[in-house]
């Protein structure tokens, strides 16, 4: 009985999650456009329902009715799942974010996270990570130079990012002591590790700019050289997967920021789950201000920052943090 | 200066205020009002010299301007203009039929700057659709307006000097015509 | 030899070479108005101005005025030329109207270009535009006098090149004006030219006013066919209409222009009659549909009554291509060679006229021009091919002396002696004029004794010729075998037709003549004819009227044609406007013309109403037509035969005059074959024997009595409304007749109306009748009952 009550519990928890990652993500297309608009002394998209708010349905309708071009000469199978691995992964980080302390219904405690791992940062980190091979494949199976190039660029900066997005956490895990995300919510009660660890910080944002390739890190799918970049043959829904699986990360961004670094729920007066939502979205909104600010990196500053300066940075945050604690110890 | 290299602070405080600069300068433009015009709502007025839909124009006597001079079809870029000319009942030259198509004009205007009797003209009316792309081929009647645009007050047969236009030495600036058989000095 | 620099570059010049010719040898175009190639300088538009740097000549000057001389160094571009004739071009456009939008001379006028390049570009002169009353100069001309700079180039031509009066210059000072002294029509046969010549569009070709614009043209060097000089035309197209027709330069020919007839005689290819479509059996059928049509009958003849059953007509106004494609149709098929001519005699006649032409006799039109005594025979010269008129005039301007013999009456803008004889007495005339001028007294009373007033005229022009150096000999085929043998003697014969020569050039020794097919039809021997851009009814009536016995006749033309009506296959072929082609001018002279336009219906009769189809994605209509020699073969492929492919070529290998000449590479001023002399087994014909009754002789008109001109609505709208026959005053009186009487002249069993008109300028015994297709059927010699009062 309280076996299938907790698979029950489980799909609703998913269906939840699904539904609220992917809301968001669509939303997050249409946020980014108004803002975008705005940065620019533009309106951004108002003609599908009040404000435009009619417009990612739209644009849905719009992908779904459009053909899905599959050319010549590419491997199907890959071609046609690897939008789906871009998409799938980021979705499945969601299941270890926890969105606040459990819930209790009828004397049963339900956490309000899917899975509440004990690895769960190796978790994200490992999805994330998993990614690269939705993008690699999907750009080296289109059969298109521009793809390939795209796909090279792309595989090349996740993984140089990687260890410094990886080791920027470390401290994190140092302070709180676990890899669960709930306990490194716990641990933030007091003041959240973004005052506590601000090279830290600095660095996980930096570096998970680069993992979402957004500006200025948008290298793989650089349109000005590489017409679309890895997804160049891709179209219709296919290639809305890859562009939902963008703002899903980013809206996994913003999560996991939040939980690492803002203080998770936690903060004074309103209720967790509105600071929670606040942090979350404070963090894509202010990746799309960077897109308003900021240009193109080139590709061998790209790779400096990432290993002559992210890399060391954060290796000796992580010396300066562990003596501290031996210190403060 | 120039061929001093920098040092890592001063590195890091250039960037600094790079990043900074251009964070402020996007965060200003967010509170500033959008200058987009909501186009089929608000239609802004357009500048006088707009090359738009083109026009012929009629002389302030109400009769057509354009005299099918070849004019304006020889200055096309894209052969857009075709015509045939006539002698009118009047013993005016004019258009038997005059044939823009407007599918293949790209509004640059040469065709204005080549019609010597003002009677081409472009407008400001830009926006004009069509579901079939043949009815964009404009015929005179299409063409012809019952005023004179920009220029209302040119009458070319008033300087012509051709009999069409009027008894010869009865235009502007005309002497009257010489007797050929006068014998006086 | 005189040596100059000019610009830089130096030219050696021959003596009596003006700066400005000089110049455009070295392809230096100096501005001008009144200087023309033809008509020389008049001094009077100062546009030509010049800065002579060293030499015998100092300073600005005229170089149409200055003769070029050694040691001259000369600057176009010298700054103090360039200013002054800055100035003058805006001394002439002071007077100048504001009307060039609704001149036709837009486009190509030499004052817009002046203007332009002298960069004059606002009137600076605040006084009044003088005006002038314009004239109407007849159908050819439009006069807008407003717009003339006197350079006096339509006066020269017209009263000084042509030996015109009605029109020139009168007035003086400011007020010079060129017209005529009241409204009517230009009596001179050549005034489209002057059209070509005015510098400003204040005289324009009326029948082209307001049609387009030259730049909206397609242009294409072409030849003329409206008689058999050849000369050199320009045909600008529009709209897949002949638009207008301009001269084309070529020295050889005819100098810089043209006459009115080959001019204004276009059209007959947008004609809405003009069959466009192929018949089988009188109904409309696909071309190919045809061509299986025409090719099955014709074999079923040829199975069913042996090839010798099947005769073939070739055209007089034809290419050379479909002329040869023809002969060797023919050839191949076994068929009887095509006819032609309208007897043996002619084409016999035809050949020798054209043998004759030995490199030292040949002469062309433009050194007939330079002849000091030219005596002209059985050829009136404005009607029978005018701009040989012209050419007389020209020599006749240098002081040569013009003698002309011809039963008609002969009219030339020049001082000439003429000597009505009949045409049977020509042979006799040619022999006492040309044989010794101390003999000539006693000859010609020998030879012509009832013609008393021509004896001292005989004896003068015997004279003349004698005492030229370079006389030459205008004479009309039929003349060819008693042309006597003196190098001396320049020979230009002038032929009926602008094909006669290509016919007789590449029609076989054993082709027979339209006169003997009729004879075969009558007697049932040939039972199919093949007919290609000829009309029977004018060529051969008395074959037209056994046509309806034929079991097979098959029909190419491109004019609407009574012999198309009666066609039981008809294939539709392009005019020279769309096909081009190769043609023979009289002496022989092969030149090539371009094809224009492409064949179809003209855009006017295409669209609906005012305006053309807007439909661009259909087929074009009338598109059918084809050179006729692509329908040759066509047909020749479906006979089975193996066709060379280039029938022309092949024929031509095959002839001595013309063999090793490749007509697709012709030069500019066409090439003129060398012809071996006479062949000695030309017999002369036999002579036209004196019967009782009035020889017919065949005169032209300078419109629409040539085969093309007669369906071009222009050249139709010039002919009177009822044709005038010519007849000499004493031939009235013992008739009965009265001048402007209605008379019917007898024309086999039928009578056609006509007025007949008296003259005192023209052979006794001798009928002139127009060449229209209704008097065709007349006899040689009309006997007393052909002639009488209506």
């Amino acid at each position: 009985m309280d076996m299938w009550l907790g698979v029950l519990v489980m799909l609703v928890k998913m269906a939840v999650v699904l539904g609220v990652a992917l809301g968001l993500a669509a939303y997050m297309i249409l946020l980014e456009r108004k803002l975008l608009g705005r940065f620019q002394v533009r309106y951004g998209p108002n003609r599908v329902g009040l404000f435009g708010l009619l417009q990612p349905l739209a644009d849905g309708l719009k992908m779904l009715l459009k053909e899905d071009i599959i050319p010549d000469g590419v491997d199907r199978r890959i071609f046609l799942v690897a939008p789906a691995v871009v998409a799938g992964t980021a979705l499945a980080a969601f299941a270890v974010v926890p969105f606040g302390e459990g819930l209790t219904f009828f004397g049963h405690t339900v956490p309000q996270v899917i899975v509440d791992s004990n690895v769960g940062l190796l978790m994200v980190l490992a999805l994330s990570s998993l990614a690269v091979y939705g993008l690699a494949l999907g750009a080296w199976t289109s059969d298109n130079k521009y793809s390939l190039l795209g796909g090279i660029r792309g595989a090349a900066q996740m993984i140089s990012y990687e260890l410094a997005l990886g080791l920027s956490l470390v401290p994190v895990v140092m302070h709180a002591r676990s890899l669960s995300l709930s306990d490194i919510v716990a641990a933030q009660s007091g003041l959240p590790f973004a005052l506590m660890e601000p090279v830290a910080f600095a660095t996980f944002i930096i570096a998970s700019l680069a993992e979402t390739k957004r500006i200025p890190f948008d290298l793989p799918e650089a349109e000005n050289e590489l017409q679309a970049g890895f997804h160049t043959e891709y179209s219709g829904m296919r290639f809305a997967l890859f562009f939902v699986g963008e703002y899903v990360n980013m809206v996994l961004l913003g999560a996991v920021t939040a939980i690492f670094f803002l203080g998770g729920w936690h903060g004074p007066f309103f209720p967790p789950i509105v600071w929670l939502a606040v942090k979350v979205l404070a963090v894509p909104v202010f990746l799309i201000w960077t897109r308003a600010s900021l240009p193109r990196l080139r590709y061998d500053q790209l790779m400096a920052l990432g290993w002559k300066v992210l890399v060391p940075l954060a290796l000796l945050n992580i010396l300066v943090t562990g003596a501290l604690l031996v210190l403060n110890a | 200066m120039a061929d001093k290299k920098p040092s890592l602070v001063g590195e890091i405080v250039e960037g600094a205020t790079g990043l900074i600069g251009s964070y402020a300068a996007t965060l200003t433009h967010l509170f500033r009002k959008p200058v987009t015009e909501q186009y089929p709502e608000y239609k802004r007025p357009m500048p006088e010299r707009t090359r738009g839909r083109i026009i012929l124009t009629r002389s302030p006597d109400g009769k057509e301007r354009c005299v099918a001079c070849y004019l304006c079809s020889g200055a096309c870029p894209v052969n857009c203009i075709s015509m045939q000319s006539e002698e009118g009942p009047d013993g005016r030259r004019q258009a038997a039929w005059f044939r823009i198509n407007f599918a293949r004009c790209i509004y640059c205007g040469l065709c204005e700057e080549a019609c010597p009797t003002l009677a081409l003209q472009l407008t400001a009316e830009f926006a004009f659709c069509k579901d079939d792309i043949a009815d964009f081929v404009y015929e005179k009647e299409q063409l012809l307006v019952d005023h004179g645009g920009r220029h209302p007050d040119y009458d070319f047969y008033a300087h012509a000097g051709v009999a069409a236009g009027g008894p010869k030495g009865s235009h502007i600036g005309e002497d009257d015509p010489v007797d050929v058989k006068s014998i006086l000095p | 030899m005189p040596d100059l620099i000019i610009d830089g570059r130096a030219i050696s010049v021959p003596k009596g070479t003006m700066v400005i010719e000089a110049a455009e040898r070295l392809g230096i175009m100096i501005p001008r108005f009144c200087w023309h190639k033809a008509l020389g300088a008049a001094g009077a538009c100062r546009m030509c101005a010049v800065k002579f740097v060293a030499g015998p000549v100092k300073g600005l000057e005229m170089s149409c005025m200055t003769l070029a001389a050694d040691g001259m160094v000369v600057e176009t571009f010298h700054p103090e030329a360039v200013a002054f004739r800055r100035s003058i071009i805006e001394l002439l456009m002071v007077n100048h109207p504001h009307d060039c939008p609704v001149c036709d001379e837009g486009g190509h006028c030499l004052l817009q270009d002046e203007t332009i390049s002298g960069n004059h570009v606002q009137r600076r002169f605040p006084g009044r535009k003088r005006t002038y009353l314009d004239q109407d100069l007849g159908p050819f001309v439009q006069h807008e006098m407003n717009r003339c700079i006197h350079c006096y180039r339509c006066a020269r031509f017209y009263q000084d090149y042509c030996g015109y009066r009605d029109f020139g210059p009168m007035q003086n000072a400011n007020r010079v004006y060129f017209g005529r002294f009241e409204d009517g029509p230009l009596e001179n046969p050549f005034a489209g030219n002057l059209a070509d010549l005015c510098p400003t569009g204040t005289l324009t070709d009326k029948p082209a006013r307001y049609t387009s614009r030259r730049w909206d043209c397609e242009r294409a060097p072409s030849v003329c066919l409206h008689c058999s000089l050849g000369c050199n035309v320009t045909v600008l197209s529009r709209y897949r209409r002949v638009a207008r027709i301009e001269a084309r330069d070529n020295e050889a020919v005819n100098g810089s222009f043209i006459c009115d007839r080959g001019r204004f005689s276009a059209g007959y290819e947008a004609i809405p009659e003009r069959p466009r479509a192929g018949l089988a059996d009188g109904r409309p059928v696909p071309v190919t549909e045809a061509v299986a049509a025409a090719v099955s009958r014709l074999a079923a003849l040829a199975e069913s009554h042996g090839p010798g059953s099947i005769a073939v007509v070739g055209g007089l106004r034809s290419s050379l291509e479909t002329q040869a494609a023809l002969v060797a149709l023919a050839g191949a098929a076994g068929w009887r060679a095509p006819a032609f001519f309208g007897s043996r005699q002619e084409q016999a006649a035809t050949k020798a006229a054209l043998a004759a032409l030995t490199p030292a006799r040949a002469r062309s039109l433009a050194e007939l021009g330079q002849a000091d005594a030219v005596l002209v025979l059985g050829v009136s010269p404005l009607y029978d091919a005018p701009m040989l008129a012209l050419a007389l005039r020209q020599a006749s301007r240098a002081g040569a002396k013009i003698i002309v013999a011809d039963p008609r009456p002969v009219a030339l803008p020049l001082p000439f002696s003429h000597l009505p004889v009949a045409p049977r007495q020509l042979p006799a005339v040619l022999a006492v004029a040309t044989g010794q001028p101390d003999q000539a007294a006693a000859e010609a009373q020998k030879r012509l004794p009832f013609s008393p007033e021509l004896w001292p005229v005989l004896e003068d022009a015997a004279r003349a010729l004698a005492a030229a150096r370079r006389p030459a000999l205008v004479f009309a085929p039929g003349l060819a075998a008693s042309l006597p043998d003196d190098d001396r003697l320049g020979l230009f014969p002038v032929l009926p037709a602008a094909g006669s020569a290509g016919a007789a050039l590449l029609a076989p020794d054993d082709a027979p003549g339209l006169d003997e097919l009729a004879a075969g039809v009558a007697a049932g021997r040939i039972r199919g004819l093949l007919v290609a851009e000829a009309d029977l009814f004018t060529a051969a009536p008395e074959l037209a009227a056994l046509l309806g016995s034929l079991d097979a006749l098959v029909v190419l033309d491109h004019l609407p044609t009574p012999t198309v009506a009666a066609a039981k296959v008809f294939l539709p072929t392009a005019t020279i406007f769309e096909a081009g082609g190769t043609l023979a001018a009289s002496d022989g002279r092969l030149q090539t013309a371009a094809p224009v336009q492409p064949p179809g219906d003209p855009v006017v009769r295409d669209g609906r109403g005012s305006h053309p189809p807007r439909a661009y994605d259909r087929e074009l209509p009338g598109t059918d037509p084809a050179p006729a020699a692509f329908w040759l073969g066509e047909i020749s492929q479906g006979l089975g035969q193996k066709a060379p492919r280039s029938p022309l070529a092949a024929v031509m290998a095959g002839l001595p005059a013309l063999a090793g000449i490749d007509c697709s590479r012709l030069p500019d001023a066409g090439l003129r074959p060398a012809f071996a002399g006479p062949r000695p087994d030309t017999a002369p014909p036999a002579p036209l024997v004196a019967e009782a009754g009035l020889a017919v002789v065949y005169d032209e008109a300078l419109f629409a009595t040539d085969d093309p001109g007669r369906y071009a609505p222009l050249a139709l709208a010039q002919t009177a409304a009822s044709p005038v026959i010519l007849l000499h005053a004493d031939d009235a009186a013992s008739l009965g007749l009265a001048d402007a009487m209605a008379v019917a002249v007898g024309c086999g069993d039928r009578f056609v109306p006509a007025v007949v008109r008296l003259s005192r300028a023209m052979a006794r015994g001798v009928l002139v009748v127009p060449r229209l297709p209704e008097f065709a059927g007349l006899p040689p010699i009309l006997g007393p009952c052909g002639l009488r009062r209506r």
